[in-house]
């Protein structure tokens, strides 16, 4: 261990490391300062800086940006009232009100300590869990990676999403694009309409950016609030007081921490989802519920915990199952893929310095996260400055050169644009992106696995549940699908007991 | 652009129908079992359900005038922004590798900020500085051979 914790340690004292820890940590910073542009968003736009770096340095970018952006979605959520990321939308009216109450400094001196908090407890989580279950999955089988795909993919609809079925059906439409190109039984080309550029299947880089990137910006310039109200927030001393409401509400972090990790761990459910339950939860427990929504400090301790823990646990399932746990997980397989790295227990095996880096980083990210949040808060008044109409033109030529710069094609760019249009057509209905991006990335290891156990089982479909491992996570996937309708076969079953 | 449910669910089915009847000619694995058909055809069957339950569900909820407030939307400026967005990236793909990156981006970043009402002198000082900067970082820099049409040195 100490060998392993010295050889990422050695990858990232290097100067191109750190560099790109500092860039990123910027570029997260100030990407999740601006309202409109997510974390994911933010995440895809990286991704063809990342083609060109060495493996470490790409993940320890995704690890760094992603930490900061989180953190500094609370900064427009206290000062102007609109959420930076859609993790801070949790506590956006508490914040505002105590900037109203002339205690900004506080709220975002709270945010930005509380995050680091949670941030590194979901880091901690993080280096034990992973190399524990990473021992386990040692012994699965292509039995239980088809379950587990599924598993996760059935997660994403059924309890990460308002309406399981625009969830499943955005979950198929991502499917359907992983099945795009060369299959992989016979070679032989599905939907590619005698293009070459699509034998290789739809390339990820320019989906991502599409869905995330183009998407955001369609959504964006079709607002009508391109413009937002300044404000000035003299934020010198923002960590005064700061012990004191922690220390107070400490429950609330104890709390929030292990429940954002658990819900990144979960697969689909993101640090969104993490603050809104972190947010019902402090509420639950706070002796005066009836503050919430009017300035109160316990829904931004709790939730803002939970949503940088949430980060953190969202790398578990993607590092040793490869199976991720949120939208920026999903990227990070991608990337790995990308880099020739499969995500699984091998790689705990084969490269136990470069998980040992991504633990550190971690460790440095949520570190660092105090002194450059601080600075962060400082210049805060002049990043909500940045005009959004010349922003948003911005954005979108670097998606197109982004996008170009992979293969040097127009076609990638054209993947882009359609992506982008999908993208902002769903969300405009209410379809969630987040199970199309899923599912382009965990089809492939869903079909090849299922394909592989048929031809191994002779298409015998009782192989699938033979085995211990793969007929508890066949039932619970099972269970999931039911789970919406169970409490009404509960209700007749308890209907039927009680006439009789 | 939100349109209703029952017209979301129709695209969905007829989706989905097209899926499973492109998989029609593909070839099956010896003994007949299924080969690359299967998945495409098990998901394009599972969209058609999919999306008949939203559309169901979407005339239960009807809201008549969701159906036809697509036709007004050309006279709705943020509409138009969107298309603008379109447009800009069309006539790049188009017309990169003639005229160029460097001129083709200032031109679109130009008509984009001109659009979202940036002022004239403004967007040409931002568009000139931000895709010389780009530029730099793509093409000295990451060594991506952007097109240079017009200007090529």
């Amino acid at each position: 261990m100490i060998e392993n914790l010295q050889g990422g340690l050695g990858l990232l004292t290097t100067w191109n490391v750190a560099l790109t820890i500092l860039i990123c940590s910027v570029y997260g910073l100030f990407v999740g300062s601006v309202p409109g542009l997510t974390a994911t968003m933010a995440t895809a736009l990286l991704l063809p800086f990342t083609f060109f770096m060495d493996p470490v340095p790409a993940l320890v970018s995704i690890v760094s940006m992603s930490a900061m952006a989180i953190f500094a979605g609370d900064i427009p959520a206290a000062l102007v009232r609109i959420p930076g990321t859609p993790s801070s939308a949790a506590y956006t009216e508490d914040a505002y009100e105590l900037t109203k109450q002339g205690k900004a400094e506080l709220a975002l001196g709270i945010s930005v300590v509380a995050s680091s908090i949670g941030g590194l407890f979901g880091a901690l989580v993080l280096m034990t869990a992973a190399p524990l279950l990473a021992e386990v999955a040692l012994k699965f089988t292509s039995f239980e990676y088809f379950w587990l795909a599924a598993l996760g993919l059935s997660a994403t609809v059924m309890i990460a999403s308002t309406s399981p079925l625009k969830a499943g059906l955005a979950l198929m439409v991502g499917l359907f694009f992983s099945t795009v190109g060369l299959d992989i039984t016979l070679g032989y080309p599905r939907f590619t309409f005698g293009s070459t550029e699509l034998l290789n299947g739809i390339n990820f880089i320019p989906a991502m950016i599409g869905l995330f990137g183009v998407s955001e910006i369609l959504r964006n310039m079709a607002s009508a609030h391109l413009r937002l109200p300044t404000t000035d927030v003299r934020a010198r001393h923002i960590f005064r007081g700061v012990g004191h409401s922690l220390w107070k509400y400490r429950n609330h972090m104890m709390r929030s921490g292990p429940l954002g990790t658990f819900i990144g761990i979960l697969p689909g459910a993101g640090a969104d989802i993490a603050a809104w339950i972190a947010y019902a939860m402090a509420r639950r427990f706070s002796k005066e519920p009836e503050k919430f929504g009017k300035g109160a400090i316990e829904p931004i301790v709790g939730a803002t915990t939970a949503n940088n823990a949430c980060l953190a646990g969202a790398w578990v399932p993607a590092l040793v199952f490869g199976i991720p746990g949120d939208s920026i997980t999903a990227i990070l397989i991608g990337v790995l893929f990308m880099k020739g790295l499969r995500p699984g227990p091998e790689i705990f095996a084969r490269q136990p310095e470069l998980v040992y880096a991504v633990y550190i980083s971690f460790l440095v990210a949520n570190l660092l996260m105090i002194p450059f949040g601080y600075l962060a808060i400082r210049v805060s008044s002049t990043m909500l400055r940045v005009p959004r109409n010349i922003l948003m033109p911005a954005i979108l030529m670097f998606c197109v050169v982004g996008s170009y710069a992979i293969n040097n094609s127009d076609f990638d760019v054209g993947t882009m644009l359609a992506m982008g249009i999908l993208g902002y057509f769903f969300e405009a209905n209410g379809i969630p992106v987040a199970p199309v991006v899923l599912g382009i990335v965990l089809g492939p290891i869903l079909e090849q696995n299922f394909m592989v156990s048929m031809i191994k089982s002779d298409w015998d479909l009782t192989e699938f549940f033979t085995r211990p491992t793969a007929a508890i996570l066949g039932l619970l996937t099972v269970l999931t699908w039911a789970a919406p309708f169970l409490p009404a076969v509960v209700r007749r079953l308890r209907g039927g007991s009680a006439s009789t | 652009m939100k349109i209703s449910d029952t017209v979301v669910g129709a695209g969905f089915v007829a989706a989905g129908a097209l899926i499973s009847a492109g998989t029609l000619n593909y070839p099956s694995l010896d003994a007949n079992h299924p080969g690359p058909s299967l998945f495409p055809r098990l998901l394009g069957g599972l969209m058609v359900i999919f999306g008949g339950l939203v559309g169901v569900g979407g005339l239960r909820t009807r809201d008549a005038t969701e159906d036809v407030a697509w036709l007004r939307l050309y006279r709705n400026s943020a509409f138009i922004n969107a298309m603008f967005v379109l447009g800009a990236v069309v006539t790049y793909i188009v017309m990169v590798e003639r005229i160029g990156f460097l001129l083709m981006g200032t031109l679109i970043l130009c008509v984009l900020m001109w659009r979202l009402r940036v002022r004239p002198l403004t967007a040409l000082m931002v568009a000139i500085v931000f895709n010389n900067g780009v530029y730099f970082l793509f093409v000295k820099v990451l060594r991506v051979p952007l097109p240079g049409g017009l200007l090529w040195w």
